[in-house]
């Protein structure tokens, strides 16, 4: 097996894992905090429909100084607002979030360094 | 070079050989190598190149499954519009990503776009036909139209008629290059169709566009370039290794799902960071975000050929180890 196909191999585990991890998190957290008038209209803006889920975990996922920073600038409303979504959710959806969101961004980001890693040629032979 | 012929109305030998100035006897179909008449949604193939290779696209699109829709894609369209089209839809069918992701929708309107002007374009010939057999007044007016038309997808889509229009080979221009060539078309009759088609690659780029496009009556035609159902479905009606199609296919749309949503992610905070940091303002905000869009789909698209070239080996190879 080459390097290619091994690494192809592993990206398509990751985006499988975290695509369960996205309809997951979507219905088990996401689903109450749009359900919830606390909540509703702080989950940030929408890129696509159910982008709001990428948005939540998001909100769990920066160091909050960063969240706190971003939640006083004006741009707070392209983002969740993490303090009303601490204090609507349980340890669980936070850690779950957490977890989602690192392993979407990491699978990501890796995903676009393959693509230009493959595009200067390091992966031909 | 193959010419098929395709008419939507049955012919008898002489008619035939009026209207089209055609003979009969120049015709074969793929069960009757020498008819007496021409057949509604039947493709012929014209005698002067009756090789092997003729005749393997003649048998791809004689497919009873799809030569009534092909034959009214190609009255239509237009014979090279066909060909052309259905080029350019076996490329989308990489992009479809771009369809799909809001990371992406900068592209998708852009193909979107192409084609709507392309079926403007062709909707303004249709009518000029019209016009023109009628003999009415307003046969300028509808020229005009279809000028205007053909003008515009000129003008906002340069790029894209290049690029789709250098696979075709035709001597006397393309509709899509030459707007004469489009309205001599519009001017003859169009009950009758001719393909040029080079190869049986061509042949099956025709086939499978005839199963996404479908003709809603009036030269409306809804081309679903999205179907990465479509793949695994064909592939198993063919006999094919659908397993693996599948494999492919859903595997390709969720990893570069991802890799556009991380490119998204990492960009949009990017900018927040530019637009509280430094003084650029919402102009950067948009440019910066048709940036980050573009870079999204860039990545995304690079991603989905990356998985549909591999995913196949690394498919097999996880069968074998299993």
């Amino acid at each position: 097996m080459n390097t290619i196909t091994m690494l192809v191999g592993v990206m398509i585990a990751a985006s499988m894992v975290s695509g369960v991890l996205y309809v997951a998190f979507g219905q088990i957290t996401v689903r109450k905090l749009r359900k919830n008038p606390k909540t509703k209209g702080l989950l940030g803006v929408e890129y696509a429909s159910g982008w709001d889920i990428i948005n939540v975990a998001q909100a769990f996922s920066l160091p909050r100084s960063w969240t706190r920073k971003i939640e006083k600038s004006k741009f707070s409303f392209f983002y969740a607002n993490a303090t009303v979504l601490y204090e609507n959710t349980t340890k669980f959806d936070q850690v779950l979030g957490f977890v989602f969101y690192w392993v979407l961004t990491t699978t990501g980001l890796s995903g676009a360094l393959l693509v230009l890693l493959n595009y200067i040629g390091i992966f031909s032979e | 070079m193959s010419e098929i012929i395709l008419c939507n109305r049955t012919y008898s030998a002489s008619v035939f050989k009026n209207e089209c100035g055609i003979g009969i006897e120049l015709a074969s179909s793929l069960t009757c190598a020498n008819p007496d008449m021409i057949i509604a949604n039947t493709p012929y193939l014209l005698k002067n190149g009756n090789s092997a290779v003729c005749k393997a696209s003649l048998a791809k699109l004689s497919n009873p499954s799809i030569t009534k829709n092909l034959t009214s894609l190609a009255l239509s369209f237009g014979g090279d519009n066909l060909i052309s089209l259905s080029s350019i839809s076996s490329q989308l069918q990489e992009y479809n990503v771009g369809l799909m992701g809001a990371s992406t929708s900068v592209y998708a309107n852009r193909m979107g776009g192409f084609v709507g002007s392309v079926k403007n374009y062709q909707s303004a010939l249709i009518e000029y036909s019209q016009v023109a057999k009628s003999k009415s007044p307003l046969k300028v007016a509808a020229k005009q139209k279809a000028k205007m038309a053909f003008d515009k997808m000129q003008n906002s889509f340069k790029h894209e008629v290049k690029v789709v229009t250098s696979q075709v080979k035709s001597s006397r221009g393309t509709p899509l290059t030459n707007f004469d060539r489009g309205a001599n078309i519009a001017k003859s009759s169009r009950n009758m169709a001719k393909l040029d088609i080079m190869t049986p690659v061509q042949a099956d780029k025709i086939v499978k566009f005839t199963k996404y496009a479908k003709v809603l009556g009036n030269g409306l035609t809804i081309i679903d370039f999205g179907s990465r159902v479509g793949n695994i479905q064909n592939s198993y009606k063919a006999g094919g290794n659908w397993e693996r199609e599948m494999f492919i296919e859903s595997s390709s749309f969720a990893a570069s799902a991802a890799t556009g949503i991380g490119v998204v992610n990492v960009g949009a905070g990017a900018l927040t960071f530019l637009m509280v940091a430094t003084p650029i303002g919402w102009i950067g905000l948009i440019v910066g975000g048709l940036v980050v869009a573009g870079a999204a789909a860039t990545a995304s698209i690079g991603m989905n050929n990356i998985i549909k070239d591999n995913a196949g080996n690394t498919y097999d190879a996880l069968i074998k180890s299993l």
